[in-house]
């Protein structure tokens, strides 16, 4: 089928990107989610088909793509997921109109008889004949024409979702440090960094950051922190420990939230938390909603799974030892859900007991495999 | 003929107008000092010469030595000198725009000027105390107590004084040369203490070589017993807890677990070593250079790993052996910064902890965190490390270099006395029946 093979210059988009991924030349979940949302919405834009499964099934088949060249960086799936799960509210609204109201009407009894109600159970497509026209043999493209700028639409708005998830998850930043508090992060992340530095418009705190041995983004962060004005100590990583009966305060990165609350989140942040819950600290983590992942990770404490570049924790210049010693350097700690109490994200602050909802608000159950 | 009073030897000291207030009642004290020994000098020995005041030294006190000599302001040192150094740089921290909860921690001063009469081998110890060649609770207990004998062999006790006497003024500002280099370790400390014991309790009647000679083998027992041979029992003990097939975690350099994996590792135990190491110091990577943890062939199979990569290894080890900086009598464990983080994560996966340590470690205070006492290590120093541009306004690098592990994250202690849980640390000099401590 013509469709279901998208033209040359989306495919080579689509490799370019899936390349750039494994070779590690994009890194970080909002640089993926940006570039896999750009590479969606060219493949949207060029791509022919004449009904919604082919549709979904060309998304499905470049995230499965872009997913397979970089499964550490789950954003890359996220947004596949969200993009669809976009698409087919925009298809229920376009093809049911006001008959989609009644069904969504909530009623206790139905709701005791069949649980929570999933507005996005898909309706067999023979009902959904409104003014779209599915498989028209006259008019293959017909449905593409009429449904394609709602879809340009829906994606922009998970773009502007994403360019705006710096200040939607610190404007609420006041609300969670006070005056004169001692706040300990770690690790460069952006969102951290745009919640201390808004925070700091209203508040007078420290802020302590562990350099993050051995890719030591804390210094990044302590620079960028002390440019913004923010009183800022830069402490080795050692020294968490016994600092933490001073600080008042926890506030970590992500790199991808799973749904049972716990989260992946740069090496150093398990440590940290746990630390953080000897001492009864509070730990609270910034992220935005595309690191939202409809995964599980109950037996792996070994969170890396992924690993660096081990030349930075021990060089080369010490020729002896390389054959001599392993040398180890994980990337992702996991963090259990008990170890955190708030995720603080654009969509507003959950306790990770409730990330799950989120989740299923999220993504369609039917994505969660691509 | 015992009458004769300092006053009347005005030639070998500083006049009385131009004495200082605290030198002036340093003086009346000696004098009474000296005047309540004499009846019993002249008691016992009739026939020698009554003993002039120490005030008469072969140096004459300079105005800046003068009150640190005194033996009181040397005693209050030696309590708390760590604290000493701190109350020196809180000026320093205050004066930078820093928080208020970080000013004691103690800044070890840049470049003391050698002052008053410093033997040259205190002066090259200090040296090396300040610029982190010599390091560890252990080695700088060792190089001092060397250094000590030196300066002992080569002092002179003045004439009309005695050894007995003079000897402790004498090594007190050497002390506080040390101190101001780097704040003084509790091994240094209880060293001292013991040596100052021994000085004031040599016999009087002896001659002046043979009470040096035995001053110094009074030390080299010290460093046997204390330690060279505390180590050994600690050794065995220690090695009976490591099986074949184990996988040991150990933090950092510690003097002590190194000679453990080793000795384990000649009698023919084959097991794995990770090894955590962080910065400030970074201590590890000389110590697998030197080659000395990888003994030929075949070596020991070593994992090593910065400190945040902890929990991903803590689930691989079976136990985790550490070292100590001091130990307190609540059974706390003050060491290397990042000590506490390991212990802590091996508690929480259910590993035991073992610390290695010799009882002369033992503090008698009790901590309860380590950020009351601590110390930072200079940045200066460990600057290489660390490619940052000129610190902005805001910007303030704290490296702080010990931390203390709460007795509860602890298994056992291994000293010389036997394993013992972290509870009963309190009763060790009880056990050692107090002689030494």
């Amino acid at each position: 089928m013509a469709s279901e093979t998208p033209n040359t210059p989306t495919l080579r988009a689509v490799e370019t990107l899936a390349w750039k991924l494994r070779r590690r030349q994009i890194v970080g979940s909002r640089a993926t989610a940006l570039e896999t949302l750009l590479v969606l919405r060219q493949v949207i834009s060029k791509s022919r088909f004449s009904n919604m499964e082919q549709l979904v099934s060309i998304i499905r088949s470049v995230g499965r793509r872009l997913v397979e060249a970089q499964p550490k960086e789950h954003s890359v799936g996220n947004t596949v997921r969200k993009v669809l799960h976009h698409i087919r509210e925009e298809y229920h609204t376009a093809t049911r109109g006001s008959a989609a109201a009644s069904y969504s009407a909530f009623s206790i009894s139905k709701f005791v008889l069949l649980g929570q109600p999933r507005k996005q159970t898909a309706l067999p497509k023979t009902e959904s004949k409104g003014s779209l026209k599915e498989n028209d043999p006259d008019d293959p493209d017909s449905f593409a024409r009429s449904l394609k700028p709602v879809l340009m639409e829906a994606i922009q708005d998970v773009l502007d979702e994403l360019e705006t998830v710096y200040d939607n998850v610190s404007k609420n930043a006041q609300n969670h440090i006070h005056s004169d508090e001692i706040i300990l992060t770690l690790g460069m992340s952006k969102t951290v960094e745009a919640f201390l530095i808004s925070a700091a418009h209203n508040r007078n705190y420290t802020v302590m950051v562990l350099e993050t041995a051995p890719s030591y983004g804390g210094r990044d962060m302590a620079k960028a922190l002390s440019g913004a004005g923010i009183s800022t100590f830069l402490v080795p990583d050692s020294s968490l420990y016994g600092l933490m009966s001073r600080v008042n305060k926890v506030i970590l990165g992500a790199h991808a939230i799973l749904a049972n609350g716990g989260m992946f989140a740069i090496t150093g942040s398990l440590l940290a938390a746990t630390a953080a819950h000897a001492h009864s600290t509070p730990v609270v983590v910034c992220a935005g909603q595309f690191k939202l992942t409809p995964l599980w990770n109950l037996y792996h404490e070994y969170g890396a799974l992924d690993f660096g570049d081990p030349s930075q924790v021990l060089g080369f210049e010490e020729d002896s030892l390389v054959d001599k010693v392993d040398v180890v350097n994980p990337f992702y700690d996991y963090l259990q859900p008990n170890l955190i109490d708030a995720f603080i994200t654009n969509d507003g602050d959950h306790p990770p007991s409730s990330i799950y909802r989120l989740i299923k608000e999220t993504y369609d159950d039917e994505d969660n495999e691509l | 003929m015992a009458t004769e009073t300092p006053t009347s030897t005005p030639g070998s000291q500083p006049s009385q107008k131009s004495m200082t207030k605290a030198e002036r009642r340093e003086l009346q004290e000696k004098q009474r000092a000296a005047k309540l020994a004499q009846p019993a000098d002249t008691l016992n020995k009739p026939k020698s010469k009554p003993k002039p005041p120490a005030a008469q030294k072969k140096y004459p006190p300079g105005p800046a030595e003068a009150n640190i000599s005194s033996a009181d302001a040397f005693r209050s040192h030696t309590k708390d000198a760590t604290s000493a150094p701190a109350m020196d740089s809180l000026a320093e921290a205050s004066k930078s725009r820093s928080l208020r909860i970080f000013s004691h921690f103690g800044l070890p001063k840049h470049g003391p000027g050698v002052k008053g009469d410093i033997h040259p081998c205190i002066v090259r110890l200090a040296l090396q105390f300040s610029e982190f060649k010599i390091c560890g609770a252990n080695a700088r207990c060792i190089a001092t107590l060397i250094a000590f004998k030196t300066v002992i062999q080569d002092y002179q006790t003045p004439p009309n004084n005695t050894l007995s006497r003079h000897l402790m003024t004498h090594l007190s500002p050497q002390i506080t040369h040390l101190v101001s280099a780097r704040p003084m370790s509790v091994t240094m400390g209880n060293a001292i203490r013991q040596l100052k014991l021994e000085i004031s309790g040599s016999d009087i009647d002896m001659p002046e070589q043979d009470a040096k000679d035995l001053l110094c083998q009074k030390i080299d027992d010290y460093i046997r017993d204390r330690i060279i041979i505390a180590d050994e029992v600690i050794q065995d003990l220690a090695c009976t807890k490591i099986k074949d097939g184990d996988t040991i975690l150990t933090y950092a350099r510690s003097s002590v677990v190194e000679k453990v994996l080793l000795s384990a590792y000649k009698q023919g135990k084959r097991f794995s070593v990770i090894v955590v190491d962080s910065r400030p110091l970074l201590e590890v990577s000389w110590t697998l250079s030197d080659d000395s943890l990888l003994p030929p062939p075949p070596p020991i199979p070593c994992t090593y790993a910065l400190l945040p990569a902890l929990p991903s290894l803590i689930t691989e080890a079976t136990c985790v052996m550490l070292g100590a900086h001091s130990l307190h009598s609540n059974g706390a464990v003050f060491s290397r910064a990042g000590t506490a983080l390991v212990a802590m994560m091996a508690k929480q996966h259910s590993v035991p902890v073992l610390v290695c340590c010799e009882t002369y470690k033992s503090s008698e205070g009790v901590m309860l965190d380590g950020f009351s006492k601590n110390e930072l290590a200079p940045s200066h120093l460990f600057r290489t490390t660390l490619p940052i541009s000129p610190q902005g306004a805001n910007l303030e690098i704290l490296n702080p270099l010990y931390d203390l592990t709460p007795p509860s994250c602890i298994t056992a202690v291994v000293t010389e006395v036997g394993l013992i849980p972290p509870s009963s640390i309190s009763s060790i000099p009880t056990a050692l029946g107090k002689i030494n401590l």
